[in-house]
């Protein structure tokens, strides 16, 4: 069995395929600022005053509007924090940061776990070997009311990553360049495996960066089966009884895929899709306006580091302006803590409370028409940052290279 | 259940495509600057406006069309919006070469019926459909072809006839 039939396969009491369609209990389900309120509204027309199914399995985070922008977002968070109080629900306010993080960082959640959440980025809970789905409104309205929802059986992709990764060479780059490959619906309704020794030495930050893309490819959950690096995390953040998972040896894919990412240089996806990916160098020198370093991709105390690399005794760009945004507020406190908040105040640097950020139009940060930006986010789709604006994503570090020099360049001409 | 021979009541739909590329995404479809909506009214006035043709849907969609697109229709945002705006436009059935999850969960759940069409970039603009969501069958009256979607399974079926997901789990107890 693949490491999302093992979990179906305890969570719903019987073997699955692929294409059944069965009905799974869930261990957490989330939603957000976004979403939530449609959520509530939901539930409480269909059913009442009636009490959730079980509320510490359910979490609320704020990390989209936060705070409020204006008084339709203020009211809607105004109903989910009246929810929370009525269903005695956990809830994570706008001083706390990205959603998923936030539950892995609360101890929440942990491997064998199905997690439902109104963010499609839930899946990547699987780098920690969690089963992360994002929904719409109705079916997180329905899985508060009974524990449970329908799923289809994905197929599973195993895609192999070997070579070792070489600052600033990260796995930003690594993902983009399969994102590359498998393009944008490559793993249209499937789960991915990520094994292979560059996997094997990941730190979290950079599994997250790799789960979360698999959004990307229209992928349902991309897993990585849950070592050390994780269990250590896990239990420096108050996690018990954590039991490792990982395929079966004789375990059926689909489609297996080898990458040998040895002699690769960074990349960066070009407007407006993020399967449009080339090498930086192939676009160095093209003029930008902004640079957005942070979201659930690459909002990790090591991305800030990677960047506060480049950025330290230097200065943004005169013509460009650079928005740093931490995840979380733990890794807001530890990027205070190393001293990169000063790095990036001298540099010149907008560093915004941990959230989302620009990952939708409605945050500060918005391009005008005409305008380009460089994000660490995982989208770049037409108007998703403002109409007529252009978006290219890329690593941390090729943020941070390109707000120095204005333009679209390579990190490697900042390592001698 | 009262599906009792499990197949979709009313399944005859006829009306006119609107045609779609590949990988029209949920911005596409429905605008980030809408989120904050709850009133679903209110949604169906932005449904498929950030596409290219957004405006000109907007200005003619009428109340039975069909949504025609290529692969991987919805990719993107989990937003349940992009659903109920489609619905609240009037379109109740969409077609496409392959849905994104989210997505066809948020369909099925809203009731609004996807149906998966592997040939279904041969349908032209303005073509009238009548569609069989039952069995399949896709007969374009104004190309005088006949085409098999993918069926629907049982229990998208069960979840559509109850009217939605949270009508389905009322009923089920």
């Amino acid at each position: 069995m693949t490491i999302i039939e093992k979990i179906f396969f305890r969570a719903s009491g019987k073997r699955v395929k692929p294409n059944e369609y069965i009905w799974i209990k869930l261990d957490l389900v989330a939603m957000r600022d976004f979403g939530g309120p449609n959520v509530v509204q939901e539930f409480k027309e269909n059913f009442g005053d009636m009490p959730v199914f079980d509320n510490k399995k359910v979490a609320i985070t704020f990390d989209l509007h936060i705070p409020p922008r204006d008084e339709k977002v203020a009211r809607n968070q105004q109903v989910l924090r009246q929810f929370a109080r009525e269903k005695g629900i956990r809830l994570f306010d706008v001083n706390t940061g990205v959603g998923q993080h936030i539950l892995l960082e609360n101890g929440l959640v942990k491997p064998w776990d199905v997690v439902v959440g109104t963010d499609s980025h839930m899946n990547l809970l699987g780098a920690i070997g969690a089963a992360g789905f994002g929904m719409g409104t109705t079916d997180i309205a329905g899985a508060l009311y009974k524990g449970k929802l329908w799923f289809k059986v994905p197929h599973t992709i195993k895609i192999v990553v070997n070579g070792i990764l070489k600052y600033p060479i990260t796995a930003k780059d690594v993902i983009l360049y399969i994102l590359k490959n498998l393009t944008t619906s490559g793993a249209l309704n499937r789960a991915i495996e990520f094994c292979g020794e560059t996997i094997r030495m990941m730190n979290l930050s950079e599994r997250i960066t790799m789960a979360s893309m698999v959004t990307e490819m229209s992928g349902d959950v991309g897993f990585i089966e849950p070592d050390e690096t994780v269990f250590e995390f896990l239990r420096s953040h108050n996690v018990e009884n954590i039991e490792p998972i990982s395929a079966d040896e004789n375990a059926e894919y689909e489609r297996v895929y080898e990458f040998d990412i040895t002699n690769l240089r960074p990349q960066i996806a070009c407007p407006h899709s993020p399967d449009n990916v080339v090498d930086v160098a192939e676009v160095a020198g093209r003029k930008i306006d902004q640079v957005f370093i942070g979201s659930c991709t690459n909002g990790r105390f090591e991305d800030l580091k990677i960047a506060a690399k480049i950025l330290e005794g230097k200065r943004v760009n005169e013509n460009v302006r650079l928005i740093i945004v931490p995840a979380t507020h733990e890794v807001a406190q530890q990027a205070e803590e190393a001293g990169l908040y000063r790095i990036f105040l001298q540099s010149g640097a907008v560093v915004v409370n941990p959230g989302c950020a620009l990952c939708t139009t409605g945050h500060p940060g918005i391009l005008a028409p005409g305008e380009v930006m460089i994000s660490t986010s995982n989208r770049n789709f037409i108007g998703k940052l403002g109409k007529g604006g252009e978006v290219y994503l890329a690593s941390p570090a090729t943020a941070a290279a390109s707000a120095v020099r204005g333009m679209i360049t390579s990190p490697m001409e900042f390592w001698s | 259940m009262e599906s009792h021979n499990s197949g979709i009541k009313n399944p005859v739909f006829r009306g006119r495509a609107w045609c779609f590329g590949d990988d029209i995404d949920t911005d596409q479809i429905y605008p980030g600057k809408y989120l904050p909506l709850t009133d679903k009214v209110e949604m169906a006035k932005h449904a498929m406006e950030g596409t290219d043709r957004g405006e000109e849907f907007l200005k003619h969609v009428q109340p039975g069309d069909i949504i025609v697109a290529g692969k991987n229709f919805g990719c993107g945002s989990s937003r349940e919006h992009a659903a109920i705006a489609i619905k609240g436009a009037g379109i109740n059935l969409v077609i496409a070469e392959s849905f994104a999850r989210i997505f066809h969960r948020n369909c099925v759940n809203t009731a609004l019926i996807t149906l998966e069409l592997k040939e279904a970039k041969e349908i032209n603009d303005g073509d009238i459909l009548e569609v069989n969501v039952d069995t399949g069958e896709v007969n374009n009256l104004t190309q005088g072809k006949r085409y098999k979607a993918a069926p629907l399974s049982e229990l998208e079926k069960e979840i559509i006839n109850a009217g939605g997901l949270l009508k389905y789990l009322k009923s089920a107890g």
